[in-house]
């Protein structure tokens, strides 16, 4: 993994993630990501939309290694993707990530969520991690939740939860695994919006939806994806109202 | 409408036409038939000499009678620290709901205890001191229960999580007390007996089969293949053979295989062999128990850079072993009854002082009453472990708590 790419990514401050020709196969012989190649600057929005099947959450997932691949390298924040646990789990400690099905942990109040992995992983003394859990739950809106459990939360509470969860841990980057998908219409917007505020701080956010106006509004840069394959990488505007590709005009149209 | 009166839904679920009826009536005139006969038999003619003469056997076997008093401290010790964690946990408030110091079932069990401490020794014709010291040790346990009820919210904090470890060590020091040694004249297992020999076994095995029992889980669902087929070998194996002749296995063949006098002595082979048998069905309860956590849960751990133990030990048994539970506490309720097994080795656990006990000439043909007497035992102490597992599965369920919210809510 020390190809020429990986340590030009390495001396520039400002690439945060910057995947080369990432080739991934399923145990079952499926071909999921069909040489994938992909930068994210710092401060950048990627918003990756494309049908499903087309490897979108496979691709994000292996920036922080929850899926594995085969042929190509991944650099995140400087450090080359390799399978050392050691270096897997530092990266995971600079990379946070936001899931579908929220993935709060039940057993644990909405404040315990928060603090485990800053206490565990961080070593960071209790109170002082509890006081900055507090903070992140006022600003997406829910510290009057802390002591609950997750359970007792709606769709759109626990996802918000489960952002400050990922923010506690103070990533330098943000995955968004479709976060909204599983919502119901009315707790969309509650999400988005503190999506929106995040980018707004300029975090630096990869998100995988279907949202086009959170697309239109916030990306930096729209990618889409088909068939394991980066089809077209362009400006919000450009994208929807311009697309150069035949599968992205087909995509448009679909979703449209 | 109206809440039926309790005659009125008797009636109606008992009485509702002439074949209910018809089979109600001979349900209950049997079932009472029976109840009188026992009642008869029990009260008048069981001749209970057969207990009475024997509780010491019963109790401890033929512990040596100079060093009894070991086990009455232990038996104190228990009783303690048994009513000090019964009135904390009562008196420190719960995530869930406020602390209640003194709810109906725990005002009926006190006034059991008190019936039975009474009642017990005098029925056993116990001497005076005896019976005394039965008098002591349970006045000393609703003390306990009381006081700490009472002084419990102003234990600080750090005192708190340190408490319940007093357990553990509690449980070391009984081990010495029993085995002597720290300056204590050894008593060797071979002369231990009866309940304290079946508790010991049962114990111990409980205790250590656990841990071992989620390791091997954990084995099974490993990704490296040494491990996987280590464990899977390891479960398969003792699940398909019957307990009984691991027993005997243990009992003869661990003599030839270690050199001389290195094997255990044979008391602690069998419990060996008790928990190693007991660990394959844990492991299989607890493996179920991972099954039901979803895959993101271990995703989000890992994603948030807890390394795979720590993911382990906060994120997924937790939630694992919660469901696991009651098939494990299923699985210990097994264990204590499959000790009666050990009085087919040649041990002295309470089936097999029994027998010995059934075999003296004197008490010739007294086997209703003693066998009674010993399901009698036995149900108690299971009924323990169940108690315990309930009050456990609801306390780690959050499940529970929002229901118990939620309906705060609503009233």
């Amino acid at each position: 993994m020390t190809s020429p790419l990986s340590s030009a990514a390495a001396a520039s401050p400002t690439v945060m993630v910057e995947a080369c020709g990432v080739e991934k196969w399923y145990p079952n012989g499926f071909h999921a990501l069909r040489g994938v190649d992909l930068c994210v600057h710092q401060g950048e929005v990627v918003v990756i939309m494309g049908p499903s099947g087309s490897g979108k959450s496979t691709f994000i997932r292996t920036f922080n290694a929850l899926e594995d691949f085969q042929q190509g390298s991944i650099v995140v924040d400087g450090m080359p993707l390799s399978n050392d646990v050691r270096n897997i789990d530092a990266i995971r400690r600079e990379v946070g990530m936001v899931f579908q099905q929220f993935n709060l942990f039940p057993h644990l109040t909405v404040l315990e969520n928060l603090t485990l992995a800053p206490v565990l992983v961080r070593k960071r003394p209790k109170a002082e991690v509890e006081r900055q859990a507090l903070q992140l739950l006022e600003r997406v809106g829910i510290h009057e939740q802390a002591q609950k459990y997750p359970g007792q939360l709606s769709g759109g509470q626990q996802q918000r939860v489960a952002i400050a969860r990922s923010l506690c841990m103070e990533p330098r980057i943000m995955l968004f695994d479709e976060p909204t998908s599983a919502l119901d219409p009315e707790m969309v917007q509650e999400v988005l919006e503190v999506m929106q505020e995040l980018a707004r701080e300029g975090m630096t956010m990869v998100v995988v939806t279907h949202e086009v106006r959170f697309a239109r509004q916030v990306a930096s840069r729209v990618v889409l994806m088909a068939d394991g394959q980066v089809v077209e990488v362009a400006p919000p505007e450009q994208f929807f109202t311009n697309p150069q590709h035949e599968r992205s005009k087909q995509f448009l149209r679909q979703i449209g | 409408m109206p809440m039926p009166s309790s005659l009125q839904r008797l009636r109606r679920e008992l009485f509702a036409t002439p074949l209910d009826s018809l089979i109600s009536v001979l349900l209950m005139g049997g079932l009472t038939a029976a109840a009188a006969g026992l009642l008869h038999w029990a009260l008048a003619q069981a001749q209970w000499l057969v207990i009475q003469a024997n509780s010491t056997l019963f109790a401890i076997g033929r512990y040596p009678l100079d060093q009894q008093w070991r086990l009455w401290l232990l038996t104190t010790l228990l009783a303690a620290a048994t009513g000090i964690t019964w009135g904390l946990l009562r008196a420190w408030p719960r995530p869930d709901r406020p602390a209640r110091l003194w709810p109906r079932n725990d005002v009926l069990a006190s006034g059991l205890l008190a019936l039975l401490a009474l009642l017990l020794p005098a029925a056993l014709a116990l001497t005076p001191p005896l019976q005394l010291r039965w008098w002591g040790i349970t006045a000393l346990m609703l003390l306990a229960r009381w006081g700490a009820g009472c002084w419990g919210p102003r234990v600080p904090g750090p005192i708190r999580r340190l408490l319940p470890l007093a357990w553990p060590v509690l449980y070391l020091l009984g081990m010495v007390l029993i085995n002597g040694g720290l300056g204590l004249m050894p008593v060797p297992p071979s002369q231990w007996g009866g309940l304290l020999l079946t508790l010991i076994e049962s114990s111990f095995a409980i205790l250590l089969c656990f841990p071992l029992g989620i390791l091997l889980a954990l084995g099974r669902r490993s990704d490296l293949p040494l491990l996987r087929w280590g464990s899977v070998l390891y479960i398969e194996f003792i699940r398909g053979a019957p307990l009984i002749t691991l027993l005997f296995l243990g009992q003869n063949i661990l003599g030839f295989l270690l050199p001389g006098g290195v094997a255990p002595e044979r008391v602690w082979r069998a419990a060996w062999v008790l928990t190693v048998f007991a660990a394959a069905y844990v492991a299989e309860a607890v493996r179920s128990g991972l099954a039901a956590v979803p895959r993101g849960q271990l995703e989000a751990a890992r994603s948030l850079g807890l390394p795979v133990h720590q993911a382990l030990i906060h994120v997924v048994l937790p939630q694992a072993l919660r469901v696991a539970l009651p098939a494990t506490v299923g699985q210990f309720i097994t264990l204590l009854q499959d000790t009666t097994l050990l009085s087919l080795i040649g041990l002295l656990d309470l089936l097999g002082t029994a027998r010995t006990v059934m075999a003296n000439p004197a008490f010739l043909g007294k086997n209703a009453e003693v066998y009674l007497v010993l399901a009698v035992l036995f149900w108690c102490c299971c009924a323990a472990l169940g108690l315990g597992s309930r009050a456990l599965e609801l306390r780690l369920n959050p499940n529970a708590n929002v229901r118990s919210t939620l309906a705060n809510a609503k009233a």
